[in-house]
């Protein structure tokens, strides 16, 4: 071999020798990595980062076997988001992120080596991080800072906003409009609101309790907040009279709120001395547990009335069809479609859905909320229209073609979303 | 300021509560799962008040000799004992406490609930009795409507008939219109309805109009 020959063959053997050695010490790290905001992400918390394989292969005695996802607030130093099997594909999303206000996250990934039949999971501990000494892991250019956008509005409920701004402003402007002379606002009669004095002198009369039920649901029921407000107006009531009300829960934060509204009514009514706390308790969040402690009750105190205000499910006949044969004046409020008719059937008067809203409002008749319901009213009537110029337009839709369906069905279509 | 802090704070939360309904955004988010994260922790103590009111109660009735005194006893005693159980020996399923729950809760619980049957058949002897115009529509329908649910009746009523296979073959689908379309109408206005009153509630409730829940007369401010 010739000099020159030799020293070129010398220098590509170094070079070979020192690209195998730098292999050895350092494979190759993921490369363009890209973040990106998840478009299915209204809340802002995900973020998908892809990035391409390592271009050169491994050296022999060691294989990829995965990658690892890793981010932290700017400033901060990078951890573990999630690990990526190799099958996994060169991309990866994470719900870790946090959109504006909070800082961006620089982003980086890892690829995971190991000596060949080594699995990726063999190598992490239970938190996901590398804790075998044979992994090699060598970590991307680092990006960012970069962080998903969080929606600020969810524009697939502007028909729903759009609603109740409409409904709201109705309400507050119909107050206005009648604050004055809201004492000539008629309102009509609900015959089970007007029993409610009869069921109160008819208890004091007979000198037996009365039973309130609040329903099952818990506090966060607007039901229940409607059947606590009934029951501030009957406690009231009851302490003039220095009648008996037993109110059995079945929701401890309800009997909490409830204890606290009756003595608050009989200190009102200047009676706190009659109040009975023990009165109002809490039985059991068992369905039929509370079914049968209040038939119970019932059977053996023999109530001059029940009342059932909320909301209610399986109970509401068991209890109502007891308190009939026990002979009690029952009157029951309800937005439980399934369960009206059975309180219609067994007790002497029923509020149907809205009424028991009403209620409270009926009973204080307080110019405010009678101007309110006057507002409530008037929404209704608002609705009716809307009902019946989209049942046109729903029928205009189907039968007609062009420019007229499509905006027939833009209108149908965009309450129905 | 015992009055508008409570206010302050119901409007405040609640205002919170319509906002984040429509802003998907982390901030709003986060947020709504911590105040949910708070309500159970709230919750966890008032069950604690809850047990309390209910011993306390029972109690009371035992030392005072109320009427049906010894109930209040087995109410006491099971309460403790589930306690015991549950707490010493763990509530899994092969545990004590899961074969009491199974064996004597859940059957007890289903004797309740069947009892349903029997006020479902007295409810309706009371209600479908033809008295008006009214009952009488009802009482049509539903007979109508149960006659659907099972046409094999008809067959029975009239035989094999060319007027039992007629009605057979057609009640079924009566029936569904009967279900269908005056029910889900009617139902659909009281949602309206209750809808409504929902958002009005809402409304009076956080503006401070309804108060008789914080007390103040029945609320309405003038």
């Amino acid at each position: 071999m010739k000099a020159p020959e030799a020293r070129t063959t010398g220098l590509v053997m170094a070079l070979l020798l020192a690209s195998a050695c730098a292999w050895a010490a350092d494979p190759g790290a993921p490369l363009n990595l890209r973040a990106a905001d998840d478009p299915e992400d209204d809340r802002g918390i995900v973020m998908l980062v892809s990035w391409d394989e390592p271009e050169a292969p491994p050296p022999d005695d060691v294989q990829l076997v995965g990658y690892q996802l890793m981010a932290a607030p700017a400033g901060e130093s990078l951890r573990l988001l999630t690990n990526v099997q190799l099958d996994e594909g060169t991309q990866s999303g994470s719900n870790e992120f946090r959109p504006w206000p909070w800082p961006g996250y620089n982003v980086a990934v890892a690829a995971v080596y190991a000596p060949e039949g080594i699995s990726f999971d063999y190598l992490v501990d239970e938190d996901g991080n590398v804790k075998d000494s044979r992994a090699t892991v060598v970590m991307s250019d680092t990006i960012g800072p970069v962080q998903p956008v969080g929606l600020w509005f969810d524009r697939d409920r502007t028909n729903i906003l759009v609603l109740v701004v409409a409904i709201c402003a109705i309400v507050l402007l119909t107050i206005a409009a009648v604050r004055g002379h809201a004492e000539d606002v008629y309102i009509r009669p609900i015959a089970g609101l007007e029993a409610v004095n009869d069921a109160v002198g008819r208890a004091t009369e007979m000198g037996k309790p009365m039973v309130y039920v609040s329903g099952l649901s818990g506090i966060g029921d607007i039901a229940t907040i409607a059947s606590m407000l009934i029951l501030g107006h009957l406690s009231r009531r009851a302490a003039a009279y220095e009648t008996d009300i037993i109110v059995p829960c079945n929701d401890p934060m309800v009997m909490v709120a409830e204890r606290e509204i009756v003595r608050q009514a009989y200190s009102e009514a200047g009676k706190p001395d009659v109040y009975r706390p023990e009165n109002i308790w809490f039985v059991t969040d068992s369905q039929f547990g509370y079914v049968a402690a209040v038939d119970g009750i019932m059977v053996r105190e023999q109530p001059a009335a029940c009342f059932y205000m909320g909301y209610f499910y399986a109970e509401a006949l068991i209890l109502a069809e007891t308190g009939n044969q026990t002979g009690a004046i029952q009157i029951a409020g309800t937005d439980a479609d399934t369960q009206l008719p059975f309180f219609i059937t067994a007790c002497d008067y029923t509020l149907m859905g809205e009424e028991l809203y009403a209620a409270s409002a009926y009973l204080a008749r307080q110019p405010l909320l009678v101007a309110q319901l006057r507002g409530q009213d008037i929404a209704k009537v608002i609705i009716a229209a809307i009902l019946i110029v989209g049942v046109a337009a729903a029928t205009v839709a189907a039968l007609a073609s062009g420019v007229v369906a499509d905006l027939a069905m833009r209108f149908v279509e965009w309450f129905a979303s | 300021m015992r009055l508008q802090i409570p206010l302050a704070i119901t409007f405040l939360v609640g205002l919170f509560m319509a906002v984040q309904f429509f802003v998907p955004h982390e901030m709003f988010h986060g947020s709504l799962e911590n105040v949910l994260a708070w309500v159970r922790i709230v919750g966890a103590f008032a069950l604690v008040l809850g047990i309390g009111s209910l011993l306390r109660t029972h109690w009371d009735k035992i030392r005072r000799r109320r009427r049906d005194w010894p109930y209040s006893i087995v109410t006491i005693l099971s309460f403790l004992a589930m306690c015991v159980i549950g707490i010493g020996f763990g509530h899994e399923p092969g545990t004590v406490f899961y074969w009491v729950f199974e064996n004597i809760q859940v059957p007890l619980d289903a004797t309740m609930f069947s009892l349903l049957a029997f006020f479902i058949a007295s409810a309706a002897f009371r209600t479908f009795r033809a008295r008006s115009t009214e009952a009488t529509l009802l009482l049509v329908a539903a007979v109508v409507v149960m006659l659907g649910r099972v046409p094999s009746a008809l067959i029975v009523m009239f035989g094999d008939t060319s007027v039992g296979q007629y009605l057979h073959a057609n009640m079924p689908d009566v029936s569904e219109w009967i279900m269908n379309v005056p029910t889900v109408a009617g139902k659909r206005g009281i949602i309206f309805g209750v809808a409504l009153g929902a958002i009005a509630t809402a409304l009076r409730v956080l503006l401070g109009i309804e108060r008789s829940h914080l007390g103040g007369g029945g609320g309405g401010g003038r």
